[in-house]
């Protein structure tokens, strides 16, 4: 297909029945690159399942703030509009990313624990920003499963079968992947410029020129949960790490042991706290 | 679907009832909004269940995973192999790839 086409075919995808009506709400509030806080925060209180979702995820290991966050405006200071902005999206789109890909959640939400300890570790100052970027790096997944369910069903099958990567099997068939459909959608929908970065860079950190340290981050978060095998994120392979990213975020041998181990505790927590409806 | 998800090391998946099928265990009991709860631990999944669940409005559960019983360690060691078969040889692969294993080893010497 015609990757123009393509792109237009994604960024109409709001229109599909089988999108969230959740999502179809915030793209609404979203649309305007001037929403303040407050407008923010009457959207989420508008509505009882956005409220408790929000709450349930920051109040779980993802995050670790300490002690209990009762309110959603409390939710707000402490995250800031950017990162609430991701946390939204995430939280509106989790049910169509356990249909695309069992195991894509696990995946994400395991990037989303091990990006925020690799930023704390390396004093990096946003580190809820960068998680919330690890949580969604992935959404192109299932954007694309949405758009094109059996087809994207077919590639999971292929790539199994030819031992691929994932995004192989995804430039086979569309001549992009995820990272691009990430990209597209997010850009679309005017989510922060960061995140957009962040996720259309995720396997080529070295050409983010505004977020390169996030984008390092995320993309060394990937590698480690697919190495530890935590989720299924497409395919069964660990990719290759790119050396500036390495570089950039520079852990030791002792880092990456503690990461894995304090990541480890949190990932059942979080999957407790976050599950449960 | 089976080998599709077989690399979720956790014994507990959730999953929607669109997807849940007779044979299944719940791994955790199923909670109304009330807190009541409606199925206990242990429960197996029956076509019955499953309409029922469903009239009720209950979204998903969560069931024994099929990792479960767990692997052996060399098992998952074999599992890693072939995971870093394509880029082991990458810079900083067989670095990572030890210290994952050693990851592991930790966690079945617990």
């Amino acid at each position: 297909m015609d990757i123009q086409r393509l792109r237009e075919q994604i960024e109409r995808i709001d229109t599909l029945p089988t999108v969230p009506v959740i999502l179809k709400k915030l793209l609404g509030v979203i649309e305007n690159p001037k929403v303040s806080l407050n407008e923010i925060s009457n959207f989420i209180s508008s509505d009882q399942v956005l409220t408790t979702r929000i709450l349930k995820m920051v109040n779980s290991s993802i995050y670790g703030f300490p002690g209990r966050i009762y309110s959603v405006n409390q939710a707000l200071i402490l995250l800031g509009l950017n990162a609430v902005k991701g946390m939204l999206l995430s939280v509106s789109i989790f049910d169509a990313m356990k249909k695309t890909m069992m195991g894509l959640w696990e995946h994400s939400v395991g990037c989303a624990i091990t990006a925020r300890k690799i930023a704390q570790r390396k004093g990096f100052k946003e580190p809820e920003e960068v998680s919330i970027a690890a949580l969604l790096h992935d959404i192109g997944k299932v954007i694309l499963g949405l758009k094109f369910p059996e087809e994207y069903k077919n590639l999971i099958i292929d790539a199994e079968a030819q031992k691929i990567f994932i995004f192989e099997a995804e430039k086979n068939h569309f001549s992009v992947e995820h990272a691009d459909a990430g990209e597209w959608i997010t850009h679309k929908w005017n989510f922060p410029k960061n995140l957009v970065e962040v996720i259309k860079y995720h396997h080529k950190p070295d050409l983010s020129k505004n977020v390169p340290v996030q984008t390092a981050i995320v993309h060394i978060a990937d590698i480690l949960v697919r190495a530890r095998g935590f989720g299924f994120a497409g395919d069964n392979f660990v990719p290759a790490i790119n050396n500036s990213a390495w570089q950039t975020i520079d852990l030791s041998e002792t880092d990456i042991k503690e990461i894995l181990e304090e990541t480890e505790e949190l990932l059942e927590q979080a999957e407790d706290a976050l599950l449960s409806e | 679907m089976n080998n599709i998800i077989k690399e979720i090391s956790l014994p507990k998946i959730l999953v929607d009832i669109d997807s849940l099928s007779p044979g299944m265990k719940l791994v955790k009991p199923v909670v109304n909004k009330a807190g009541m709860i409606l199925l206990g631990e242990g429960t197996l999944i029956t076509g019955v269940i499953i309409e029922r669940l469903n009239s009720m409005g209950v979204n998903n559960v969560y069931i024994e995973g099929p990792s479960k019983p767990q692997k052996t360690i060399e098992e998952v060691m074999l599992e890693i192999d072939e995971r870093f078969r394509k880029t082991e040889n990458e810079p900083y692969m067989y670095l990572l790839k030890r210290l994952i294993k050693k990851h592991i080893e930790g966690l079945y010497n617990k």
